[in-house]
């Protein structure tokens, strides 16, 4: 590793993300939330009844329940307003759904996603691309070899118009319900923009299709939703990636991604989260796994000031399986609590939950996780195992794992370690010619490469990038 | 969510002062006790694990009105020690010492810490302290309890001054034809849910001193309708060791935390648990340490199993405050199910201010092993004698960690007649 060399990357890297630009747009809602802004949204993307009253019982159900409270090592959300949120932006783009070039994107948009890669990544190694920005999807498309293949892949604005059975069905209804949390409840409500992905029994999209998110304008609030049909023995891999230019004021980011794992399908969900360290993000992530289905979830979550995420896994179908990589670095004022969730329903399902966890300069990070065996499920198995880094005393460092076993045919396992970076470690390093900088982020390298190892390689290489970035400083 | 709308409404400071005068208490413990009473209107039931649909355990279904019987305590109790040390009674500590309870009475867990303990220090009628001067190994300390009441509040104080050692093994029983049983149904014939249950409360504060030794075993073996709350917790000071051997294999629900607060540099802990719960038993049982100073060690190691319909919730906790600096911290915890319509819940959890920290923890549950059930019955050994070797031997690993023989020998036998009852 050249030091020189990184060092250019490393600043390429922090420029591409930190850049900010003007606010252009095109409609605007008020702050806060009253049925008036919802139906503001709602008659602004033309929308059909039903979803607009989807939207108004949401956000009933998002006034009628209280913050939650109780945790034990909650982050601290008192500073999170949402009546001070901005929920919609759609920005001036004059094709609504996005365009299918990004030469017809208005420049600053274009030049946006230009400095995050997209474009580029999309030529190499992508099957389809998603772009969102601020509460819109401006750029979406698809190779032709899949969508002859009947793949859908289009924004959820579009697919509520296109495709309103599937939507009708599947769009928070027995997946993620408004009823589910608090943010889920306000999700319903404001919800704009996310993917729809469509998947025909059998169909194999074999190279990843990936939606970025980028919010631009100072407090305000995204909320898109993301939903992914994967029929019987098919298989797609799905990347997000996300980002914002940090502001003063906060920002809140409240996704919701619903997954439906046919029989012997094989769906595999991945993020790279790097909000702004203003924002807080809190989202609610679930699939659905039939008969011998796969989920993978894999997590990278580097950004945002507070994280609460607990993508979850419902083992429906006998001989189903999940796997959750997670990986989460919190720095300076950053609270990580990040973890997963996994029921097992049925018997012969199995899940394996590995998380990765680095705490530095005062950051905190706490895996929380729940595993559940129903009674019935038999043979269910589980292997969780969470391994925690710290670099320095002002850090925070905790593990709150829950297993309820109902079930005595059973193999459940959780294993925990939390560990400094060894001395001895660092010395072998250095005594090889490194410096201590170099022999540390080699150690953070290695700690979390079963992660990096689970995605294809330019998000790899992104990732370790961004990870190079947040030791960058604190180290020495 | 207030909890007790229920008992403290019939209780009065009149019973209060009652309980503390018959025991001859000075005043400021009295006022301890009446502002513990007073505290119940605020107070909370203890914590318990509540994930999304669960309740890992419900305080709040019991039925504490006709369980509390303030003014008719009956025990049979036997304190037993060695001369070099003091074994003393609650009226006897408190003639004799009450320098040394004013030190420590509520100093380490603090009667309104929640509902249940502000209930336990209102009312407590018995108790046991033990004293250990500098410099003397006192082995063979023995305190048993037998419950012969409805409602039984019990308390006990260790102290151990620096350098000395003390092995301390605790029993707590239900008296075979307890006036708790007859004299019960009569007094609340209207209350038939409670007329055969019990309530057991005990609190247990353990001051180790430097450089001193304390070991506390204890095996609860209540009766099956008893109810039992019960806070165990000690604080080390330098050099200091605390460890706990915790046995639970009575009662119908039970809520219990063991707890070490390591104060004191190099001070050292280990909290080893075995329970065993069948029919409807529903053991809630905590082991939490918490580090708060240099180089200290704490071990946890807990292992049961569940049958029949039992449940048991656990929930460990290691915590390490930002200037525990050279921490090691480890836990264990292992299930075994027995039945198919028992339940396991675990939370081993871990909170780590400091870097400079070594910590683990594992939980496990399953069943036995059917390679291991294989092999025993290939090799002659009849299935039911297989099981019952292989439960033993599940229970080996903590055993071994038991330092009191009379106490191992005697979990030994209840695990292996609660297998043969089984058959």
């Amino acid at each position: 590793m050249s030091s020189d060399q990184d060092h250019l990357q490393e600043t390429d890297t922090e420029a591409r993300f930190e850049f900010k630009k003007e606010e252009n747009s095109a409609v605007r809602s008020g702050k806060g939330l009253t049925e008036e802004v919802i139906r503001m949204i709602s008659d602004d993307k033309d929308e059909p009844d039903w979803m607009l009253e989807r939207r108004l019982r949401a956000l009933e159900q998002y006034h009628n329940m209280p913050m939650p409270s109780d945790w034990p090592g909650m982050p601290d959300l008192s500073e999170l307003d949402v009546e001070e949120i901005i929920p919609y932006i759609r920005p001036d783009v004059d094709k609504r759904e996005g365009v299918d070039d990004w030469t017809e994107l208005p420049d600053e948009i274009q030049d946006t996603f230009d400095k995050l890669g997209i474009p580029e990544a999309e030529k190499n190694a992508l099957s389809g691309v998603g772009a969102q920005y601020e509460s819109e999807v401006v750029y979406q498309n698809m190779q032709e070899q899949w969508e002859e293949k009947g793949v859908i892949f289009c924004n959820m604005d579009e697919a509520v118009r296109e495709h309103p059975e599937l939507v009708k069905e599947h769009f928070m209804t027995t997946c993620v319900p408004p009823s589910d949390n608090k943010f889920a409840a306000l999700h319903g409500a404001v919800w704009s923009g996310g993917s729809f992905v469509y998947v025909p029994e059998d169909v194999t999209v074999e190279m990843p299709v990936q939606a970025y998110f980028r919010m631009n304008s100072e407090g305000m609030g995204q909320f898109e939703h993301t939903l992914i049909i994967a029929e019987e023995g098919s298989e797609v891999h799905y990347i997000e990636g996300c980002s914002a230019p940090k502001y003063g004021t906060h920002n809140l980011h409240s996704g919701g991604v619903e997954v439906f794992v046919g029989e012997d399908a094989h769906v595999q969900y991945s993020t790279v989260q790097n909000w702004s360290k203003n924002t807080f993000n809190l989202n609610t992530k679930r699939a659905i796994c039939e008969e011998n289905g796969t989920m993978e979830w894999v997590s990278g979550s580097m950004g945002s000031k507070v994280t609460m995420l607990y993508p979850c896994t419902i083992l429906k179908g006998r001989g189903s399986t999940d796997t959750h990589i997670t990986i989460a670095l919190a720095g300076e004022g950053q609270d990580i609590d990040t973890g997963a969730k996994v029921y097992h329903n049925a018997p012969e399902t199995s899940s394996t939950i590995e998380s990765k966890s680095i705490s530095k300069d005062g950051g905190r990070t706490n895996y929380r996780g729940l595993v559940h065996i129903a009674d019935g499920a038999e043979n269910a198995s589980t292997a969780v195992e969470c391994d925690a880094l710290m670099f320095d005393n002002e850090s925070t460092s905790d593990t709150m794992p829950y297993m309820e076993i109902e079930e005595s045919k059973v193999d459940v396992a959780h294993e925990a370690t939390v560990g400094k970076i060894g001395d001895e470690d660092i010395f072998y390093l250095q005594s090889r010619g490194l410096d201590d900088d170099d022999a540390k982020k080699m150690i953070v390298a290695g700690f979390i490469e079963p992660i990096t190892e689970e995605l294809p390689i330019e998000y790899a290489v992104e990732l370790n990038r961004l990870i190079e970035l947040e030791m960058e400083g604190s180290l020495g | 969510m207030s909890a007790g709308t229920q008992v403290h409404a019939n209780l009065t400071e009149e019973q209060v002062r009652e309980i503390s005068g018959d025991l001859g208490e000075p005043d400021w413990l009295t006022e301890t006790r009446l502002e513990a009473l007073a505290a119940l209107e605020e107070l909370e039931m203890p914590d318990v694990i509540r994930t999304p649909g669960r309740d890992w355990t419900n305080l709040h279904e019991l039925d504490f009105e006709s369980l509390v019987d303030p003014l008719n305590a009956a025990e049979n109790k036997d304190q037993v020690g060695p001369d070099e040390a003091d074994v003393l009674s609650w009226t006897e500590a408190v003639d004799e010492h009450e320098e040394l309870l004013k030190e420590h009475f509520g100093s380490i867990v603090d009667p309104q810490e929640n509902y249940l303990t502000a209930l336990s220090t209102a009312l407590f009628s018995t108790g046991t302290v033990i004293y250990v001067p500098e410099g003397v190994d006192a082995e063979d300390v023995a305190i048993r309890t037998e419950q012969n009441s409805r409602s039984l509040f019990n308390y006990t104080l260790v102290v151990t001054e620096e350098s000395s050692s003390v092995t301390i093994l605790e029993r707590q029983s239900t008296g075979e034809d307890s006036e708790a049983r007859s004299a019960s149904s009569s007094a609340s014939g209207d209350e038939p849910r409670a007329a055969d249950e019990q309530y057991y409360s005990g609190i247990v504060e353990v001051a180790a001193g430097e450089n001193s030794y304390v070991q506390y075993g204890s095996l609860q073996n209540l009766s099956e309708e008893a109810y039992n709350f019960t806070v165990k917790r000690g604080v080390t000071d330098t050099y200091a060791t605390i460890d706990w051997i915790e046995g639970n294999l009575g009662t119908q629900l039970t809520k219990t935390e063991v707890s070490t607060e390591l104060r004191g540099d190099s001070s050292e802990t280990q909290i080893v648990g075995a329970f065993y719960g069948h029919n409807d038993q529903h053991f809630d049982l905590d082991a939490k340490v918490w580090h708060r100073a240099e180089h200290t060690t704490a071990d946890l190691v807990t292992r049961g199993v569940t049958d029949d319909i039992a449940r048991s919730v656990y929930e460990g906790v290691q915590d390490v405050g930002s200037d525990a600096w050279d921490t090691s911290s480890y836990q264990r915890e292992n299930t075994l199910m027995l039945s198919d319509e028992s339940e396991a819940d675990a939370s081993p959890k871990l909170i780590i201010n400091n870097h400079d920290t070594e910590a683990s923890h594992s939980a496990t549950v399953g069943q036995i092993d059917k390679e291991d059930l294989f092999y025993m019955t290939s090799r002659g050994v009849d299935p039911r004698a297989a099981r019952n070797m292989l439960v033993e031997g599940f229970f080996v690993p903590v055993l071994e960690e038991v330092d009191v023989d009379e106490l191992r020998d005697d979990l030994t036998e209840l695990i292996g007649a609660r297998l043969r009852q089984r058959d």
